[in-house]
Parts: structure tokens; sequence; C-alpha cells
């Protein structure tokens, strides 16, 4: 049992290291948005969210700030970098929750890949 | 009963209308069976019956082993939360799932007699071991704060094991056809109230 254990534990270990072999379109973690920081890529298309208010996301227009695209500021700011995951999953995860607990139709709520893909359009 | 009920109750701590497809929940149903068996495993098992309880303890290394390599499998972006920088809850997560390879593996005969001549000293580390899975597997729940976002939900999971790992109950034979068919049953109202009811 325990070499059938160390062989699962081994392919898990593949697995997390190089992905699935095939099957699957494969999120890969690289610079992006003009930072540093290597990401995850992201889907999000601005017209499936008409009808939620701007400023629930776009901060920079409550802030008075406006510069360049938020992601631009969230992957270089040193500040708010090293957050981007834990503030991104908060933010979008918790109205995709409020609505699917609404009965409304909300989008992915907890799958990864279902926003972790490329789109070219975030 | 006991174990039925107790698959039940776990699984019944979770929102319902938290959700995200018949494959995650699916996933997330096999972690919360794996969970209500090593809680219920925390339950002694009457003198001279330990066999049940080994066998019961591979079931419960399997289902967890399915939980995580059913994501693992099924969601290419779900690997990345297990590489560095990942969250809390994941290497939690992972450190119960070698945790309790760890206590099947030393448990087995005839290692067990190689490692602790002693059944006392088997026992005691044993049972440390199993509480220290136990407490990885619970932080892996309650930090995800998915399923059970409540606070009055985190108590009632952590209640139930406190009760099973230190209450007084009387000793418990493990069944392993009474834990396949209430997870069975449990994992599929879990994803049916999920994804038909709702």
């Amino acid at each position: 049992m325990k070499w059938a254990l160390a062989a699962l534990f081994m392919v898990g270990v593949v697995l997390v290291v190089a992905g699935l072999p095939m099957g699957q379109p494969q999120p890969d973690r690289a610079a992006r948005f003009g930072g540093g920081v290597r990401v995850l890529p992201m889907t999000f298309s601005h017209s499936s969210h008409f009808g939620k208010p701007c400023a629930t996301c776009h901060h920079e227009f409550a802030d008075r700030t406006i510069g360049p695209t938020c992601m631009t500021c969230h992957v270089t700011d040193h500040r708010v970098a090293p957050l981007l995951a834990a503030q991104f999953h908060t933010l979008c995860q918790s109205c995709h929750l409020d609505e699917s607990a609404a009965g409304r139709p909300s989008g992915p709520t907890r799958r990864c890949i279902a926003c972790h893909l490329d789109d070219q359009a975030f | 009963m006991l174990l039925a009920g107790l698959i039940l109750a776990v699984a019944a701590l979770a929102d319902p209308w938290r959700a995200d497809g018949a494959f995650w929940d699916f996933g997330n149903a096999m972690g919360f069976v794996a969970l209500a068996g090593l809680i219920f495993q925390m339950i002694p098992a009457p003198r001279g019956q330990a066999r049940p309880h080994e066998r019961l303890g591979y079931w419960v290394l399997g289902v967890t082993l399915l939980h995580a390599f059913w994501f693992l499998a099924g969601d290419a972006a779900a690997r990345f939360y297990l590489l560095p920088g990942g969250p809390l809850h994941m290497w939690l997560g992972l450190a119960a799932v070698l945790l309790l390879a760890g206590l099947s593996i030393l448990a087995r005969m005839p290692d067990r007699l190689r490692l602790h001549p002693s059944y006392r000293h088997f026992r005691k580390l044993h049972r440390y071991l199993a509480l220290a899975c136990l407490a990885a597997a619970l932080l892996h729940v309650l930090l995800s704060g998915f399923y059970l976002p409540h606070g009055w939900q985190g108590a009632g999971l952590v209640a139930l094991a406190l009760i099973c790992a230190f209450g007084r109950l009387r000793p418990q034979v493990a069944a392993v056809p009474a834990y396949l068919m209430a997870g069975g049953a449990t994992a599929a109202l879990f994803v049916l109230i999920r994804e038909v009811a709702l």
C-alpha cells in the first residue's frame, strides 16, 4: 500500500507542477497587465456586467485617481500587488455569490478555470 | 446509524445556495464525506474491533484522495493553489492528506510492529497524529470559507469534531458498507439540492 500511495503522491506532484497533460486549456502564471508580478490570466467581459454600478469595481472613479487601467496599478503598486488574488477573489466572488444566493444568473462562483483563462479582453 | 447521521450532519452544515456546478459541488461533497469519516474515526473502537476501524480508515483515505485528485484532474487552474503563493487553507488541506496517508501506513501490520513494539506507544502516537490531521482538515474547510461562511456553521462543525474526539461516546464499530451507502447518498443529495432544487 505504501508504494501505491507513493506513486499517487508522485502523480499528484506532477499534476501540480506540470498541469494536466491534455484535455483542457492550460492557464499559465506570467507577467501580465504591464507589471512584473506573475499572475494568472483572467476572463472578464464588461458587457456581461452592465447594470452594475461602475464604482463597485472602479474605485478610482470615486477616489478621483483616474489614470492607467485598474490592473496596471494592481500589479505594479507594491502596496497592493501582493494582495491581488485576495482582493479580486473577494470583490468578484462576493458579488457572484450574492447573485447566486438571490437565484439570479451569477456567473462562476468558485470554479478556478471558469475565470482564469485568457480572453484578451480584461 | 451514528456514522450515517454524522455524514448527513456535516454536509447539512454547508450553505445550500452556495454552489458552482455539479463538478465542483460533487468534488466538495467528497471532501465533506471524507471529513465526516475522519471525525467518526475519532470515536474509540470497541476492544478487539480494530480491523473495522482500519478498513474504514482506508476508505476515508480513498475518498480524501478522490476529493483532491478530482479538482487537480478536472480544473486546470486548481493546481496553482498548491504552488508557492497558494493560500494557507490549501496547504492545510495538503497537510491533512499527508497526515492521513501517514496514519494509514504507520498503522499497517507488520510495519506497525517494527516501528512500535509497544501497543500503548503506537496508540498514543496514532491518536496525536489523528488529532493533527483532524485539525488541519477542519481548518482547511473553515478557512476556505466557501460552503461554511458563517460562524455558527464553523462552530457546529468544530463541536461535532470535539464531541467525537473527546466526548465520552459509546465505542463504535466502523462499518464500511454504511459509510459508502450514506456517503454516496449524501453526495448525491448535496449535488442535487444545489443543481436542481435551488
